[in-house]
């Protein structure tokens, strides 16, 4: 085939690509609404940090948690070493609970 | 092809996938009106059936889910993947129904009456033409054609899609071409072409 046949057929054939190209068949709504909910019952939920990373974050920081920690301890020290026997009237005055709400989180921690 | 909402949106599909993997449900519903249209186009060119292309677009999408949280950046184009992915069902649906030719729809398009209705309706039937001259020819030379002539792509890229060389591609098309000339070729007077070029 001569050269300018080819180049002739290959215009005339470029006018039905460009026809093809200008008629892409549309999407039917259910296929889109198929295609979000699959997405959507197939997406992995949000990445959750280890239980440690969030706590660390809850309390802002690694410095804020290891002062909490040692708080906690002192806690602990402090109920443990307290004298054994019945507190009477009169230490009883001395004995304030200051922070109630904390004291009853940290009871099912111990 | 992009849907009108998604014309200035030049973020990467790539990106959208890891943001979707991340768990970001906007991303989903970006790629989702991006690249839905897409592969039912190419789809339909493969196949010729719209309900069939219907079938293949969903399951290549939820395919595309499916793998998104492993999809290793960098090491193909998302576009390449899903082509791939799309022609591999298609081809596997054509081998189910024993390689006959699948039917155009059936259903007609209703007339149209807006101002310049009949250069619409003859490039509608160019179309049309074109996409039954494209069910005749063999599969490989098919995919080939219209990777390159509709969608667009370049050789190498459809040699990677195809699993295929360069070379087998650029022969794949021109055979292809070839044989939607000598088929459309029979036609141009109906479909209005000869006083055109």
């Amino acid at each position: 085939m001569p050269m300018s046949d080819d180049k002739h057929e290959a215009a005339r054939l470029e006018l039905f690509f460009e026809a093809a190209r200008a008629h892409p068949p549309e999407p039917s709504a259910a296929l889109m609404a198929a295609v979000l909910r699959a997405a959507e019952t197939g997406q992995p939920a949000p990445r959750r940090e280890p239980l440690l990373a969030r706590l660390r974050d809850a309390f802002g920081g690694w410095p804020a948690l290891a002062g909490l920690a040692t708080a906690a301890a002192a806690g602990v020290w402090i109920g443990t070493a307290l004298p054994e026997g019945t507190i009477g009237a009169a230490e009883a005055g001395y004995l304030v609970d200051v922070a109630p709400e904390l004291a009853f989180d940290l009871a099912g921690d111990f | 092809m992009a849907m009108p909402f998604d014309e200035h949106d030049d973020t990467p599909d790539e990106t959208l996938l890891a943001a979707f993997a991340a768990g970001d449900a906007a991303a989903a519903r970006r790629l989702t009106f991006r690249l839905t249209p897409r592969v039912l186009a190419h789809a339909f060119r493969l196949l010729g059936n719209r309900a069939e292309a219907e079938e293949v677009a969903q399951e290549a999408m939820l395919r595309l889910w499916r793998q998104a949280s492993e999809w290793r950046a960098g090491e193909a184009r998302l576009s390449t993947w899903l082509y791939r992915v799309t022609a591999n069902l298609c081809i596997d649906r054509r081998r189910r129904a024993k390689g006959g030719t699948v039917p155009l729809d059936a259903v007609p398009e209703p007339p149209d009456t807006q101002p310049g209705a009949a250069e619409r309706m003859q490039t509608h039937a160019r179309a049309e033409a074109l996409q039954a001259a494209l069910n005749e020819l063999p599969e490989r030379q098919r995919q080939a054609v219209v990777l390159r002539h509709i969608e667009g792509l370049a050789n190498p890229e459809i040699a990677m899609i195809m699993g295929a060389s360069v070379e087998a591609v650029e022969s794949l098309t021109t055979r292809g071409r070839r044989a939607l000339a000598a088929a459309l070729g029979t036609r141009k007077e109906e479909l209005g072409y000869a006083d055109e070029r």
